[in-house]
């Protein structure tokens, strides 16, 4: 024992820290809202599309979700500029969060989609909407309210996995701790630091999440 | 230049390997974390304010951390008090952690949502509190919470990749070391991916098998 | 005169089950036909494949005097895309038992939907007609209000309201009454009664006899997936001649 904690050092990269913060939350946002696209665009197709569409977002979502994202990050990263698409460490990671988060998504908007009772869906089709109208002017509107929560909770996840960004050199938050690991060896007051924040942040997005909820009516 | 299946028959044993590697810290990790998860459950459902609070701070804390911020921490953390896990060691510890807090948020909802007209039946049959645990509130919220267990192993087997970041030589560590001698990065990252999916599929499968064997649908 | 809606040889099965065995029944302009009969007797499934929300396995529907829901394609009964099914079913009007408000709109939103997205009205005209037909079913001061801050008796007039903004040849009634609750019940009989004294033509399945005998101008009563004594409602009530409807009307009347 006989370690004296000390956040001197700390203190001094508090700056790196936060800015790493910030970048965690702005790739998250980004892969949220990409990933937001791709799950309605993919919970369409499986609940309305025709049956190849349905099997096709199965595939992606069956893939996407038993493969880990960091399996993910390092294809993206390492093999696919050897095929000529190439794009930064930050931009690569966002897009694969997308990537991740849509196959997530899509079932979360899938769920909500096909909760819509059946006398609901029996209106539309009543007051004459095809197919494509109850789609957009039903189900749609109503998914994307109930499935709220459920997209809510994906943002946190999504959020702690930008962590995994430090392996591709990304100078998130998770990257600038173990710098600052590195550098000092205060071992014990960055990680408590680190773990402070990310709590901290995802307990602040949980409470705005709530906030959020209660200003729309659920159906 | 060598082949793709040269350099994978020259790896496959290393491959294995990692395979191993892989499954065998995610089997000890799920071990570890259904007991652990399972006390506390328990403690967070039954132990009151005073018990529940310090596992109310665990379990809130750990799931708020990203993985891979647990995972440093268990690597760099005890060497602060003089101690020096080996990254198997501390990797399996942090998953052990991670998934203990998701088991014990998972059972504490799962018994909360048992009727309470549960316990007082099996009080009135005059069983113990142990008992009515034991015979009637624990096997509903089994029930309950299977299929989210087979998920929480999935997460872990995924979650054990990141073990590579601190040098533990599991799947994606000995992919990464093929990577760097024969540079069939493409071909390797994508075998990779294929073998974690057949893992997690394996795992999915033999659930549903299990929750069909055991009626738990 | 030619007859609105002719149901000819009707016949359904769910499985083994027949629900609809060779209904036939014939709805003029003006007419208020009420469907009674026990619960599993098929009068929803008839509504329903009126509606065209239920496929049926033989006989034919037509709505002035065009065949509703098939096609026949050199003798093969072919059922209609969906495009042709959505036209058809714009034409009549249906009231469901739960309401089935869009719970996403206001009420106002709700009696416009079909009327922008259906008949591809302008907003400012949709949303005069939609008024109206509020205020038609004493809803004005409530076109504002989502379905869920409105009573069950207001969210099914908002529904009749949404049906007959369509200008429907016939409108549909399944049981509009039986999900509400007793004091809220009037409020709604209401308003049908005084359609029928505007002259729609209306399908009612309802459980409410006096309601029936004082609103339609026929009654019908089916068992078993058939109609088994139709004619004037005083006549069908008050003297019934089968034993199956003097046995249901005794049980209504407990």
């Amino acid at each position: 024992m006989g370690y004296a904690l000390d956040f001197a050092a700390v203190l001094r990269g508090l700056d790196q820290l936060l800015w790493g913060l910030a970048l965690g939350l702005m790739m998250g946002l980004a892969g949220l809202a990409a990933g937001s696209a791709i799950g309605i665009a993919g919970a369409l197709a499986h609940v309305f599309g025709p049956p190849p569409a349905r099997a096709l977002v199965r595939l992606y979502v069956g893939l996407i979700r038993n493969v880990p994202i960091l399996v993910l990050a390092l294809f993206a990263y390492f093999a696919l500029p050897q095929y000529g698409i190439r794009f930064s460490n930050i931009t690569t990671f966002a897009a694969v969060l997308a990537v991740y988060a849509g196959a997530y998504l899509t079932e979360s908007f899938r769920a909500a989609m096909i909760t819509v009772p059946q006398g609901i869906l029996d209106a539309g089709r009543s007051i004459g909407l095809t197919g494509s109208g109850i789609a957009l002017w039903i189900v749609l509107p109503i998914a994307l309210r109930n499935a709220l929560p459920s997209v809510g909770n994906n943002f946190i996840s999504l959020f702690k996995d930008t962590s995994i960004a430090a392996v591709i050199a990304v100078p998130e938050l998770t990257f600038q701790a173990r710098k600052i690991n590195n550098e000092s060896f205060r071992v014990i007051e960055v990680w408590l630091t680190a773990s402070f924040l990310y709590v901290g942040t995802c307990a602040l997005i949980a409470v705005a999440l709530r906030r959020l909820e209660a200003r729309f009516p659920r159906f | 230049m060598q082949s793709f299946l040269d350099v994978l028959a020259l790896s496959s044993a290393a491959l294995l390997h990692g395979v191993a590697i892989t499954v065998a810290v995610s089997a000890i990790a799920v071990a570890a974390g259904l007991v652990l998860g399972a006390a506390f459950g328990l403690v967070l459902t039954y132990g009151g304010t005073v018990m529940a609070f310090p596992v109310r701070v665990i379990v809130d804390v750990v799931r708020g951390t990203p993985v891979l911020v647990l995972i440093l921490a268990c690597f760099y953390m005890p060497a602060g008090i003089g101690l020096s896990p080996g990254p198997l060691t501390a990797g399996a510890l942090a998953l052990s952690v991670f998934c203990a807090s998701h088991v014990g948020e998972t059972l504490r909802g799962a018994l909360l949502a048992i009727p309470l007209a549960q316990t007082d039946a099996a009080g009135s049959i005059g069983l113990t509190f142990a008992q009515t645990l034991g015979y009637v509130l624990v096997p509903q919220a089994i029930r309950q919470i299977a299929p989210n267990l087979v998920n929480t192993a999935v997460e872990i087997v995924k979650a054990s990749s990141l073990l590579s970041a601190i040098g533990v030589g599991e799947l994606l560590l000995t992919t990464q070391e093929i990577i760097g001698r024969s540079f069939k990065t493409m071909e390797f990252y994508a075998l990779a991916g294929g073998l974690y999916l057949a893992i997690n599929l394996l795992i999915a499968t033999g659930g549903s098998w299990l929750e069909r064997r055991y009626r738990l649908r | 005169m030619e007859p609105i809606l002719t149901i000819k040889d009707l016949t359904k099965s769910f499985g083994t089950h027949r629900v609809l065995d060779g209904v036939d029944l014939d709805v003029h302009a003006g007419d208020v036909v009420s469907l009674i009969g026990a619960s599993g007797s098929g009068k929803t499934t008839l509504l329903r494949c009126v509606d065209l929300l239920e496929q049926f396995d033989a006989g034919e529907i037509r709505l002035d005097g065009e065949l509703m829901g098939y096609r026949s394609d050199g003798g093969r009964r072919m059922r209609l895309s969906g495009r042709e099914l959505a036209r058809q079913r714009s034409r009549m009007g249906m009231v469901f038992q739960s309401y089935n408000l869009f719970p996403h709109l206001t009420a106002l939103r709700n009696v416009m939907l079909g009327l922008t997205k259906v008949r591809r009205l302008p907003a400012a005209e949709a949303r005069e007609i939609a008024e109206h037909w509020l205020d038609r079913v004493g809803l004005a001061n409530r076109q504002d209000y989502y379905p869920s801050a409105i009573s069950g008796g207001q969210q099914q007039r908002v529904a009749i309201a949404r049906a007959l903004a369509m200008e429907p040849r016939l409108l549909l009634l399944d049981e509009v009454t039986s999900a509400l609750d007793p004091e809220l019940v009037q409020e709604v009989l209401l308003t049908i009664r005084r359609l029928a004294e505007a002259g729609t033509t209306m399908l009612i399945v309802t459980h409410e006899m006096r309601f029936a005998r004082q609103v339609s101008t026929r009654t019908v009563f089916m068992d078993q997936g058939a109609i088994v004594e139709e004619g004037d409602p005083a006549i069908i009530l008050g003297e019934p001649r089968s034993r199956r409807l003097k046995e249901f009307l005794s049980s209504m009347a407990n």
